[in-house]
Formats: C-alpha cells, structure tokens, sequence
C-alpha cells in the first residue's frame, strides 16, 4: 500500500510539472515572430546599394541599432569570456562588451555580402524554458546552410546570444579564441589585440 | 512520501541536463557554454609544434594553394568542377558502404550501395548524382568514424602539413580510408608521380569549390590557430550525429526518460 501510494505521488507530481511546463510554454512569445522582423530588416537594408555606398563605420551604426533590439552583446560577451568574466571589473567588461560588439558587427558586414543572393527560410523553431531555438536555412544555388539562433527570454521579448552556423557555435568558438589569447597575453593584450582587428576592418583592409 | 516527490522534481529539472551528455550537444543547455575549454575533451599537447605548422600551412594556403585554385576556377566552369568532385566523391562509396556495415548501421548501407550502382550508370560514372534526386542521399561513413565507434579514443590534436587539422584517430582512419581507392588510380596512372598528381587534382578541384572560406574564418578571428581547432571538432561533431551509434550505453535509461516526457 505505502508503496502504490508513493508511485502515485510520484506520477501524480511528474503529470503536474509537465502540464504545468506546457501552459507556460503556450502563454510564451513567438521567437521566430519576433526575431524575423528584425533579420528581413537588416537583410533588406544590406541590398540597398544607396546605402552600402556609406562609409563602413556609418553603415555598421545603423545595423547595430536595429540589431540590439533582438542581440544581446552584453550576453554574448559574457558567455565568450567563460569564468573569466567575474575576474574583470566592471570597467574591463564594458570595454570588452564595447569592442567585442564592434567586432561582431564588421564581421557581420563582411560575411553578409555571401548571404545576399540566398533566401532566408525560418523553417522550425524550438522553446525549452526561457530558451529558444529558432532554425534557419540560407538556401543557395547549390547549396543550402543551416543557420540557427539561440535565444533566450528576457520579460517578454527574446535576445539572442548566439549563432551556429553549420553546427559551429560562434560563441564557443571564440570562447575557445580567448582563453587561448588570454592564456599567452592577459586582458591588456587581448584589448589591444581586439583594437587592432577593429581598425583594420573598418579600413575595409583584407589579411595578407 | 514528500521524498519521492522531491526525486521526481529532481528528474524533471536534470532532464535537460542529461541531452547534454554522451557526445551529443544542445544548444539550449548552458552546460554547453560552461565547459572551459582548458578543462574539456581537447588535448593539444603539441600546441606550439601544431601552430608552426599552422603558420607554414597558412603561407602554403595563401601564396600556392589558393592561386592556383583560383586559376583553375576562372579556367574551368563550377558546373564541370562540380561534376569531378562528385566524379570522386563516387569513387569511394563503396568504402562508405563496407564502413557502414562495419558500424552496424545496415539502412546506410544499402543506401550507399545504391547511390554507387545509379551513379555510376546514370550519372556517367559518378559525374551527376541523379541517386539523390531519387531519393538516395549522401551518407557520411568513414573509417574514422568506425574506429570511434568501436570505442577507439581521439588522442591528441595534431595540425598536419598541407593536409589541416585532425586527432591521432583520424589520422589512421583517414589513411585507410585515403589508401583505400588508390588502387583506382594506380590502374589509370602510369608511375606514383601521376598518382600524386591525381591526388593533387582531386584536392585542388576541392578547393576550388570552397574559395573564400579560409580567409573569412581568419579574418573574424582573434586567435585563427584556436577558431580552426574549435571549428574543426564542432563541425564533425554535427557533421556525425545521428548517422554514428554512440557507443557509451549507460546514458541510455536515462535518454528514454528524457525523451519520453519531451
């Protein structure tokens, strides 16, 4: 008998949580309606050749403004730091937030022009908890790229945090960057080293 | 009584946590993301031997690889490069079906088997692939992946010259496979010197459907040595799943719980 009871309990409480992780799933926002206004945006901004005409510099401010609605670099920065992150003062990670997004915004730039005779298609997305998945597919001539987003809930709206292109997560690839760059040369060489790429991208300059 | 319940609370938050295990990655888990890279599965012991040989393999990409792909691209149409890739990717199907055997994955291989059979005859000896437009498609099954099926451990990383980044067992998986269909080009060639330079055909044709994409991971990269060791295990670690048997079973209970209440 104590034992039926106890299985009861058991099942009982497993089909409570689960109904109960269901309707709060229900009550969630749409992350794929939320994140493709924003990506549609940007693409279309990308193709207007008046405004690839201005100054690279010009051209990422703007991007950057529409794309913080829906990026969270402070996030990413976070993440890409690993346990580090908690050894910075909070001057240090401001200023690795500032040039880490900068990066991330020329190299946006700079890869787009490969992605702009694709389509975009936003074929399934995903939600555990207060973390979303949201799966592209970049369908070219011939060859289609898997691309998803990684989101996660803030009050209402979903940030993403990271993209994974191909089953490459970007954010653990350059987690994997900078605890080597911080192994060899600290936080001072890893800022100047940032400083550098930075500068050379908005110079519009290839690597030799 | 208040004890069970607890425990069913707690298999019900861990759930999550337990995709993560056994080699296969969710995005979702932040276990993914807290993994510090020193601490986790790759073991360079080499690094400063494997970054000179990045370095060199760098120059050799930049200064010889690289232009003479790209000539050869302005010579010869992406169609046609295309249809040599394919020409060769059908010369080694039969490998791929032994190898899925090999990892008991039975449906592969008889998919393997049919895409070498159409091909060969309807795509002109493998120049098209009309099996995948019928249905049958391409199938990853390499020797690499049978030895780690069968439970055979990574071992260090190791950069190769010329030939990139690898692990100790990919690099005796690899060579059974790579020697596996040089007897192929022995018939056709006349000494080694020409089966090196069908090798180096083949490999130049490969890059020359993929211009563009070392220089863009380098320049997005702090540390380009780092970003290409990383990219080249997340890569095959998506490039394996769910064509490759896991061999550690002990997850596995936990997994049909898992996937039970999903």
């Amino acid at each position: 008998m104590q034992n039926f009871r106890c299985a009861l309990v058991f099942f009982l409480s497993l089909f409570v949580f689960s109904v109960v992780t269901q309707i709060s799933a229900a009550a969630l926002p749409d992350p794929t309606e939320q994140l493709k206004p924003v990506i549609d945006k940007v693409v279309s901004l990308l193709k207007d050749t008046e405004f690839r005409k201005r100054p690279v510099v010009d051209q990422s401010e703007v991007i950057v403004k529409i794309v913080s609605e829906r990026f969270d670099f402070r996030e990413m920065s976070k993440r890409v730091m690993g346990k580090q992150w908690r050894t910075l003062s909070s001057e240090q990670q401001d200023q690795f937030i500032a040039l880490f997004t900068k990066l991330l915004q020329y190299v946006y730039i700079n890869q787009v022009d490969d992605y702009l005779d694709k389509k975009i298609e936003f074929i399934d997305q995903r939600i555990r908890r207060d973390r979303a998945e949201v799966k592209t597919l970049l369908v070219g001539q011939d060859k289609s790229i898997p691309v998803s987003y990684i989101m996660l809930l803030k009050k209402d709206t979903w940030m993403a945090y990271d993209i994974v292109i191909e089953g490459v997560s970007l954010i653990r690839n350059y987690m994997e960057q900078i605890s080597t760059v911080l192994r060899d040369e600290k936080f001072p060489g890893l800022i100047s080293m940032l400083e550098k790429k930075i500068t050379k991208l908005e110079a519009g300059e290839k690597d030799e | 009584m208040f004890r069970v319940f607890l425990f069913s609370l707690f298999i019900l938050g861990n759930c999550g946590l337990l995709y993560a295990a056994d080699g296969e990655v969710d995005f979702l888990d932040d276990a993914f993301y807290e993994e510090t890279p020193e601490e986790d599965a790759i073991k360079d012991p080499f690094e400063g031997i494997n970054r000179v040989v990045f370095t060199f393999n760098d120059y050799a990409f930049m200064w010889v690889m690289n232009p003479v792909a790209t000539g050869y691209s302005e010579l010869l149409p992406s169609d046609i490069r295309g249809s040599i890739a394919n020409f060769f990717y059908n010369l080694q199907e039969p490998m791929r079906a032994v190898n899925s055997l090999l990892q008991v994955r039975f449906t592969d291989a008889g998919t393997l088997l049919a895409r070498f059979a159409i091909n060969s005859v309807g795509g002109v000896g493998g120049l098209g692939d009309p099996a995948a437009i019928m249905g049958f498609q391409k199938v990853e099954a390499s020797f690499c992946q049978t030895l780690y099926t069968w439970g055979v451990p990574d071992g260090i990383f190791l950069m190769l010259p010329l030939m990139g980044p690898t692990t100790m067992r990919d690099v005796s998986g690899g060579l059974v496979d790579r020697f596996s269909v040089t007897p192929f080009y022995y018939t056709w060639a006349a000494g080694w010197e020409e089966s090196v330079g069908i090798f180096m055909g083949k490999e130049v044709n490969n890059l020359s459907l993929h211009l563009g994409e070392y220089e863009k991971v380098k320049e997005m990269s702090v540390d380009p040595y780092a970003a290409l060791r990383d990219g080249f295990y997340q890569h095959r670690r998506q490039r394996w799943e769910g064509s490759v048997v896991h061999h550690e079973t002990e997850n596995e209970t936990e997994d049909e719980i898992g996937a039970w209440l999903e």
